[in-house]
């Protein structure tokens, strides 16, 4: 009988302990709110200010008295999101890529259409007529140059300008080449530069895009024979031609072409404003920037980025977050785009071009201050926030194949092709 | 106490059983459960609506081209690894049971890559393969190590490959340690004295006397390649152009990444099927050839 017992407590004390592991998640967050008493989570998608992000809800905390936490995760946002709301414990704030604002919206995401800040940004998102989605910044894509580099070739001041054209690009190149930067361009293998920022161009930099969109949908859509992609594909075959890693592209690690151009072994990158935050990494030169991808071409797309507002904060509408909770999220937006530390959290700490045209920002990385010369100038083309989900992966795969000269152009775009026709169009 | 009626066993059984039973029902039976009714709607991993859609999902399954080419590369995978897994490990097993000079440091040795998660395993691969071997072969100009194996799609392959044998070999090998020490040093002897040579004491006493060993772990090694994951991730990702995504990353692709999550889980479905299917085949037949002293 004693045995009995004792088997009886053992079993008690796992149980307990079990149930003990279950419910310390929803804890977590709930701890140490003084103050209003209400709690809010933020959740994070840019891993490089998370750190920014943890001090500043400390501050904001004791400020407001509004508890605030912030999460990171490495998952794929959509998947995390998911997590969540299965889970039925759901972020109060959520920053999230565009695409994901369009699917969870309908369901998940509060109206903001009252919010003062919506009168001061051209990037916000509606759905359904609502304003749901916060714009967090301005990002853009373009070819990321270094400057020290290219003068200590050329001897001569570097003009971005004067290298909108293919023909002068390829100048520019050959020039470098000769003077000794044997392979002055990098080009980056990873799926989501080669589809969703680079083959992307190519549909958003048509004069109707949803138009061209529909054609690929439909099959009718001439890509081979499109002004556009052979324009964009120059450039591309002339970067591949000037690429450091030519004989094996597809090797190239991100982490090695941006040091190496942020050291001027290589002067020229397709990519975006937030590879600072890996350029930073590195022993960088201060005199670097964005321009445009050149191209042979006079409809102005060569004096262009492309991007505009880059990740999208919603406020959580379900059951498990409460009015207060909506209140506190809302004035948190609004202590970004109004207060001005909240300003300076945006521009100075984390360093993103402000989408907000009364946020003034002086203090910006090189490559954001071109990307908000360029916006600031009206000289961004929109991002096409629609492409399906699988656009990426199977796309780069094809592109990948391309630059590792696995197939030719006619090929690669009867394969574009292709697979807009089999795609799934996004519903918007 | 009467100990033969049915409430009785049922106590004896919940104390016994009931919390694994429980924990085993809610975090296997019951998401398998769900995942099957799943398949049957074509949820996008979020929204509150599940549409029904009867079938759809199996049919999207079977015409998913990249999903039977993912399938059929796991295959591949699998068999190289699981041969080149087992073999290593058995003569890692042999070797540290000789009785060599620090057998137990090499034990631990060996089996030290399978503490590694596979996640760091990959990362650190990916740098062997990317670098250190390119800068290898570079400074000494051995052709084939001049560029990264990463990067073609054989070479990609082999990588993965090569890292499960790493990985894997250790942990099969402990397994063979066992099996070789519960041969009774009886038998061993009486082969010498009747004049065996090694190799035929291994062949025709060690080997019949240990097939549970092989059993254990051709089970374990098949199960783990064809579900492969965190190597295939860490490693390669997929690449170059989607040429190593194996059978559980098209699942998680398609269930999480293309949002289609009623396709994923009617695909892992399959996978698992395929996974049981192989495994108890194997486990039947290797329980039929165990023999004993």
């Amino acid at each position: 009988m004693k045995n009995r017992l004792v088997v009886m407590i053992l079993t008690a004390a796992t149980v307990s302990s079990l149930m003990a592991c279950g419910g310390g998640d929803g804890d977590a967050a709930s701890g140490g709110a003084e103050g209003t008493g209400v709690s809010i989570t933020i959740f994070n998608s840019k891993s490089e200010v998370q750190g920014q992000f943890e001090e500043m809800a400390e501050e904001y905390s004791a400020k407001t008295g509004v508890n605030v936490e912030v999460y990171y995760s490495n998952d794929t946002v959509a998947a995390h999101l998911a997590t969540r709301y299965s889970a039925n414990d759901p972020y109060t704030l959520a920053m999230v890529d565009a695409k994901d604002i369009y699917s969870l919206a309908e369901d998940y995401a509060s109206d903001l259409s009252d919010q003062e800040w919506v009168d001061k940004t051209d990037y916000e998102i509606s759905v359904n007529d609502k304003v749901v989605g916060f714009p967090v910044c301005v990002e853009a894509r373009g070819v990321i140059y270094n400057a020290d580099a290219i003068e200590a070739v050329t001897g001569e001041t570097f003009v971005p300008e004067d290298y909108t054209t293919l023909d002068a690009f390829e100048g520019l190149l050959e020039k470098l080449a000769a003077g000794g930067m044997e392979a002055p361009a990098g080009i980056m293998k990873e799926d989501w530069s080669l589809a969703a920022h680079y083959l992307a161009e190519t549909y958003e930099q048509q004069s109707d895009v949803e138009g061209f969109i529909s054609d690929l949908y439909a099959g009718s859509a001439d890509l081979a024979g499109n002004e556009k992609w052979n324009s964009m594909m120059d450039t591309f075959d002339v970067l591949m031609k000037y690429n450091y890693a030519a004989s094996s592209p597809v090797a190239a690690e991100r982490e090695v072409t941006e040091q190496k151009l942020a050291e001027g072994d290589i002067a020229f990158m397709f990519g975006g404003n937030w590879d600072w935050s890996v350029i930073s990494e590195y022993d960088y030169t201060e005199n670097m920037g964005m321009m445009p991808v050149p191209q042979n071409t006079n409809d102005g797309t060569n004096g262009k980025l492309v991007g505009g507002g880059s990740k999208y904060f919603f406020i959580d509408s379900s059951d498990n977050t409460s009015e207060e909770q909506r209140q506190a999220a809302k004035d948190f937006l609004n202590w970004l785009v109004q207060d001005g530390e909240g300003n300076q959290f945006l521009t100075e700490k984390c360093n993103l071009v402000p989408a907000y045209t009364n946020i003034s920002a002086a203090a910006l990385d090189p490559l954001s201050v071109s990307v908000k010369k360029y916006a600031d100038g009206n000289l961004l083309i929109d991002n096409y926030n629609y492409l399906p989900d699988d656009h990426l992966s199977v796309c780069g795969a094809f592109m990948q194949e391309y630059l590792a000269g696995k197939t030719d152009r006619t090929a690669l775009a009867e394969k574009v092709a292709q697979y807009w026709m089999a795609a799934t169009p996004i519903e918007h | 106490m009467k100990t033969n009626t049915f409430s009785y066993k049922c106590r004896l059984y919940l104390m016994f059983a009931g919390v694994s039973t429980a924990v085993f029902a809610a975090v296997v039976i019951i998401p398998f459960i769900y995942g099957l009714y799943l398949t049957f709607t074509s949820w996008d991993g979020v929204s509150k609506q599940k549409p029904f859609v009867a079938l759809q999902n199996y049919m999207a399954t079977f015409a998913d081209t990249a999903y039977w080419q993912a399938l059929g590369r796991t295959m591949i995978y699998s068999v190289i690894a699981v041969i080149l897994v087992n073999v290593v490990a058995f003569i890692l097993a042999y070797m540290v049971t000789s009785g060599v000079k620090g057998q137990n440091f090499f034990r631990a040795g060996f089996f030290i890559p399978n503490l590694i998660g596979g996640i760091v395993l990959g990362y650190i691969w990916k740098f062997v393969f990317n670098r250190a071997f390119v800068a290898l072969g570079e400074s000494f100009s051995i052709g084939f190590l001049s560029t990264s194996w990463l990067a073609t799609t054989n070479g990609a392959m082999l990588c993965l490959i090569i890292v499960s044998v790493w990985q894997y070999a250790g942990y099969m090998m402990l397994i063979y340690v066992a099996g070789f020490m519960s041969v009774s040093s009886d038998v061993l002897e009486a082969a010498s004295i009747d004049g065996c040579t090694d190799v035929q004491t291994i062949w025709y006493i060690s080997v019949p006397l240990m097939v549970s060993s092989f059993v254990q772990c051709l089970f374990l090694t098949i199960t783990r390649c064809f579900m492969v994951y965190d190597v295939n991730l860490s490693l390669t990702n997929g690449e170059p152009f989607n040429s190593s995504v194996m059978g559980a990353m098209h699942v998680y692709n398609q269930a999480f990444t293309y949002k289609n999550y009623g396709t994923g889980q009617a695909e892992a479905l399959i996978l698992f099927i395929i996974c049981a299917v192989v495994g108890v085949l194997q486990v039947y037949v290797g329980k039929k050839a165990e023999v004993s002293a």
